[in-house]
């Protein structure tokens, strides 16, 4: 008899384990949650990335005014929805940042054939700068305003990639067997 | 998986816990309420059919301040930029009463429509309402200026229309509607492509959003560029340095 989670395709099925893998160690745990706020800051700072610079050249210390300031003009361009979006953005690129890491760890350890293994992961990781990370780069909120509803579509789509990629890994300490 | 590799209670809680407290610092950042500024009325306006040293044509623009001013700040706007309203409310005032007031410092206010539909016609607004009472009331139209920033919204750019505008103009003492009207009608077309001359200029300068200034000293002919709603102090120093030069 099959259930409803047998039914659901492959990289469905992997995901909780995915998701919950930052939880299966305090050092996880923190990686996790320092390359969340970092994943933020560098999403949100790189909405405007020429008042970015100006910023941050001409005194390092106006970082959490820039991303003040960035958070509220994001707030009020693009909305609640449009937020959420970046911050399950960052949260996803926390976690994926975990596996990365595991993934490579456990590539040096074996061999090199299993790096064709590691790339769903890196893939995850490195997805971080795609989608809404680099068209927001590309200009600036006004820029993505002109997206589909706002630029949160790109957004939602780099979501559902990063979660395909989590997905497919599932818990990279085991090895999937197909 | 070993027992160092399970997902026990306590790092799940930590982690809610955490994702709660980001979360939360986010909405806290995204809903800061304005600032409690008192709003800025500039003190002289005056009008000028020049053309300026960095190529910024002043005619039919809203210039505030001094005309024997050392330093001109060209400052490209759109009034469907929220970053905009948060230079007008927190940083322009205090630019304006240390810098412009005193006769250092006069600001060209400039349209760069870049965030929404309605931002080349707020423009066109915006220099049809100066061209009805820059010679006879030019503080009615920094009351039309800081009510159309008034009336952004908390998000979203569908605010802005027709509606909208007229309902501003209506309500702002000593801008007759009915004037603006015929001015957008006679001379839209011819306004905007004066806002295409300028816009070339800023693009030149490599200035790709909103609010974006130049500050150029017209002794000197010496430049500085800020993008964005730069705190203060960063205006101050660059305004000294301009100054100095």
């Amino acid at each position: 008899m099959s259930t409803t989670r047998d039914a659901a395709p492959g990289w469905l099925r992997g995901l909780p384990d995915a998701l919950g893998y930052p939880l299966t160690s305090d050092g996880r745990l923190v990686t996790a949650g320092v390359v969340t706020v970092l994943a933020y800051s560098v999403l949100v700072l790189s909405t405007f990335p020429q008042f970015t610079i100006q910023l941050l050249t001409r005194n390092p210390a106006d970082l959490l005014y820039g991303i003040a300031a960035l958070t509220r003009e994001t707030y009020l361009s693009v909305g609640w929805l449009g937020l959420l979006l970046v911050v399950t953005y960052a949260l996803l690129t926390g976690i994926a940042a975990t596996h990365a890491i595991a993934l490579f760890r456990r590539a040096r350890r074996t061999s090199a054939s299993t790096m064709l293994g590691v790339v769903p992961g890196f893939l995850a990781a490195g997805c971080a700068s795609c989608g809404a990370g680099v068209l927001g780069a590309l200009g600036f909120v006004g820029a993505m305003a002109a997206l589909p509803f706002e630029g949160n579509l790109l957004r939602l789509g780099g979501i559902l990639l990063l979660l395909f990629f989590l997905g497919r890994t599932g818990d990279p300490q085991t090895c999937s067997i197909t | 998986m070993d027992s160092k590799s399970k997902i026990t209670r306590r790092r799940a809680i930590a982690a809610g816990g955490a994702t709660v407290l980001f979360g939360g610092g986010v909405a806290y950042l995204a809903s800061g309420s304005e600032s409690d500024e008192p709003e800025y009325v500039p003190e002289t306006f005056h009008t000028s059919e020049e053309t300026t040293g960095f190529g910024v044509e002043l005619a039919g623009r809203p210039l505030v301040g001094d005309r024997e001013a050392t330093v001109d700040v060209y400052y490209w706007t759109d009034y469907l930029c929220p970053f905009c309203k948060k230079f007008e409310t927190e940083t322009l005032p205090t630019v304006g009463s240390e810098y412009i007031d005193t006769g250092d410092v006069r600001l060209v206010v400039l349209p760069y429509p870049n965030i929404g539909e309605y931002s080349m016609p707020a423009a066109v607004w915006s220099r049809c309402v100066w061209r009805t009472v820059a010679s006879t009331d030019p503080e009615a139209f920094w009351r039309w200026h800081g009510t159309a920033f008034d009336a952004q919204p908390d998000s979203g750019h569908d605010w802005a229309d027709e509606a909208t505008f007229r309902e501003i103009t209506e309500r702002t003492d000593g801008v007759a509607v009915s004037a603006v009207d015929s001015c957008r009608e006679s001379r839209g077309d011819a306004i905007r492509d004066a806002i295409e001359t300028n816009l070339d200029v800023a693009k030149s300068a490599e200035i790709s959003g909103t609010p974006g200034f130049i500050l150029y000293n017209r002794d000197a002919d010496a430049a500085g560029k800020l993008v964005g709603a730069h705190p203060y102090d960063t205006f101050s120093d660059a305004l000294d340095r301009v100054l100095e030069a």
